[in-house]
């Protein structure tokens, strides 16, 4: 069962802060990194939701993704509307995807789950790549991203774009948990845990799934708002089934349905890439041989380990028996 | 209360349910004996919907629910407990009981509040916690307590929804005598009201809760009646009871 332990508080309240702190005094690499670990942190967020909490691992989370992006980019541009309906409906548009695919994909489990949500993705791509209506191979560009100046606020400016983006990120933490404290998320851990059992007890378990599908959906299509707006340019490679399994990886390198784990996930790759691409183009390896380890290890990613360590250590502590107490003082041992 | 006709099912050439018919008053205990491969447990699959009959109708509170869903059957009052343990293992007992509880509420299906902390669930896991002696567990998780704690919360389930009819099959399996024997007590100080068709191996068990005893035999009811007449039956001794009386 979900469960917001202090632990978990604890490190989002020093992801905060450290957040908070960099993107205030950092230059615009920097600035750039924290715009990209935001948004990418929410995909993942998303991914968890449904793959670590509910089961349902998806390979079309990057689908929907792109569809929150081109969704956004054709209201906002093609069709005219104002940039605050357009991120609305793109977010309703990809929740309700979503939700399809999740009605849909309900009955499979395990790997026929994988992939038939990749089949769901890689539809999704391809349709986008044909389409010269969404520009095809070329993609669209002019996206505009939403004017705050009545508040003195100038998102054009990387240093504003990258609080809105975590601001962003702040509120999908905060939904997501939402999600999992509420009956229908009680559900869906008890749904992955027993899906019969679940059954027999009275719950429909296509419609709790499709809902959870559907709210996740949402988030990732936020997060395909947000990075249209970033790049201001938007392609099919944002469908492509290549970004929901790196989602998956972060969300395997961060701890699979440990809330927070995804958000250092996505810190941790993020960082990584930025890092070890400067000194090698083969990134990818380095990171392949982290995913290799943290595997190889049995621990639920960074930090499924962290949590681990210290229950461990607790029930050691809790079991060690009282030192022998030999006239008044502590024996040596 | 639960009205079974002419209920058949086979899997490719076997026969396994044959022209089953069954009628539970409500607020009767009725126990199912029959060997092994009598059909007991295929014949609950097919009450609560797991597999669909190829004839036969089931009516619950005078509704045919033959069609409906697991999920339909449960929420109209139809609860069952397995023969082999179906909890989830990874929450606590306290969390298993108010799941089922959550479920019963409709509470499992709201977005908007945190069904675990409401009162009226956490009322139930109170309750059926101390019908079935869980209270001391609430707080372990369930991979963690004794197998005879489980079954115990294996019929918790079933009972933190609120049903109307229980089918519990073989509940007091695996477990030693003095659990079974506080488990019929439990069992006879479950509400009166409340149906219950059980499918047990025990045959003290049986002989102490049935007010009717049905046995099956390759899918067939062979005999229907009272306690009294199944132990008298000569055909019940030929197929099942001679190994017991003998015992």
């Amino acid at each position: 069962m979900f469960r917001l332990t202090g632990l978990r508080l604890g490190t989002l309240a020093l992801l905060s802060a450290a957040a908070v702190a960099y993107t205030l005094s950092t230059g615009f690499a920097g600035l750039e990194l924290v715009t990209e670990i935001a948004i990418l942190a929410m995909l993942v967020v998303a991914l968890d939701l449904v793959a670590g909490f509910g089961g349902m691992v998806s390979l079309c989370h990057g689908a929907l993704m792109g569809v929150g992006a081109y969704a956004f980019a054709m209201a906002s541009t093609a069709a005219g509307m104002p940039v605050l309906p357009s991120m609305m409906l793109a977010v309703g548009l990809a929740g309700a995807i979503a939700w399809l695919i999740g009605a849909l994909c309900a009955g499979s489990q395990g790997i026929y789950f994988i992939m038939v949500t990749l089949a769901f993705g890689q539809m999704a791509y391809s349709f986008v790549f044909e389409s010269p209506f969404f520009g095809g191979d070329d993609g669209l560009a002019g996206i505009s991203r939403p004017d705050l100046d009545l508040i003195g606020i100038d998102l054009n400016r990387s240093r504003a774009f990258a609080f809105y983006c975590l601001g962003a990120l702040a509120i999908t933490l905060l939904a997501a948990a939402h999600i999992l404290r509420s009956g229908i998320g009680r559900a869906l851990v008890g749904i992955r845990d027993n899906e019969r059992r679940m059954q027999a007890l009275g719950q429909t378990v296509w419609l709790t799934k499709a809902h959870v599908f559907g709210l996740s959906g949402m988030i990732a299509g936020l997060a395909g708002v947000l990075a249209a707006q970033h790049v201001m340019y938007i392609s099919p490679g944002l469908l492509a089934w290549t970004v929901s399994g790196e989602a998956l990886v972060v969300v395997i390198l961060g701890g699979l349905g440990t809330f927070v784990g995804p958000v250092l996930g996505a810190a941790v790759f993020v960082v990584l890439r930025h890092e070890v691409s400067a000194i090698t183009p083969y990134w990818h390896l380095v990171v392949g041989l982290i995913l290799i380890a943290v595997v190889m290890s049995r621990a639920n990613g960074i930090f499924g380990f962290v949590e681990d360590s210290l229950a461990r250590l607790s029930s050691r502590r809790r079991h060690t028996p009282a030192e022998p107490v030999v006239d008044g003082e502590t024996r040596d041992a | 209360m639960l009205d079974v006709r002419g209920l058949d099912k086979h899997f490719g050439a076997i026969h396994v349910t044959r022209d089953v018919s069954l009628k539970l008053e409500k607020g009767e205990r009725r126990v199912i004996l029959g060997p092994n491969g009598a059909g007991k447990t295929t014949l609950f699959n097919l009450l609560v919907g797991e597999i669909a009959p190829d004839a036969g109708t089931i009516e619950l509170a005078g509704r045919d629910i033959t069609a409906l869903s697991v999920a339909q059957r449960a929420r109209l009052g139809l609860a069952r407990s397995y023969q082999k343990n179906t909890l989830f293992d990874g929450l606590t007992v306290a969390e298993n009981l108010g799941l089922a509880a959550s479920v019963a509420t409709g509470t499992a299906r709201s977005i908007l509040r945190d069904c675990l902390g409401l009162g009226e669930v956490r009322e139930t896991v109170r309750e059926v916690a101390d019908r079935l002696h869980l209270t001391p567990h609430l707080d372990d998780r369930v991979s963690t307590v004794s197998y005879g704690i489980r079954r115990q919360l294996e019929v918790g389930l079933a009972l933190a929804t609120r049903p109307d009819v229980i089918l519990m099959d073989e509940p007091t399996s695996g477990i030693g005598p003095e659990m079974a024997h506080s488990f019929h007590h439990m069992l006879a100080s479950l509400p009166r009201d409340l149906t219950l068709l059980i499918v047990e191996h025990d045959m003290d068990l049986a002989f102490d809760v049935a007010d009717t005893i049905t046995v099956l035999n390759y899918g067939e009811v062979v005999f229907d009646g009272l306690p009294d007449a199944a132990r008298s039956s000569a055909l019940l001794k030929e197929i099942y009871l001679g190994s017991w009386e003998d015992a």
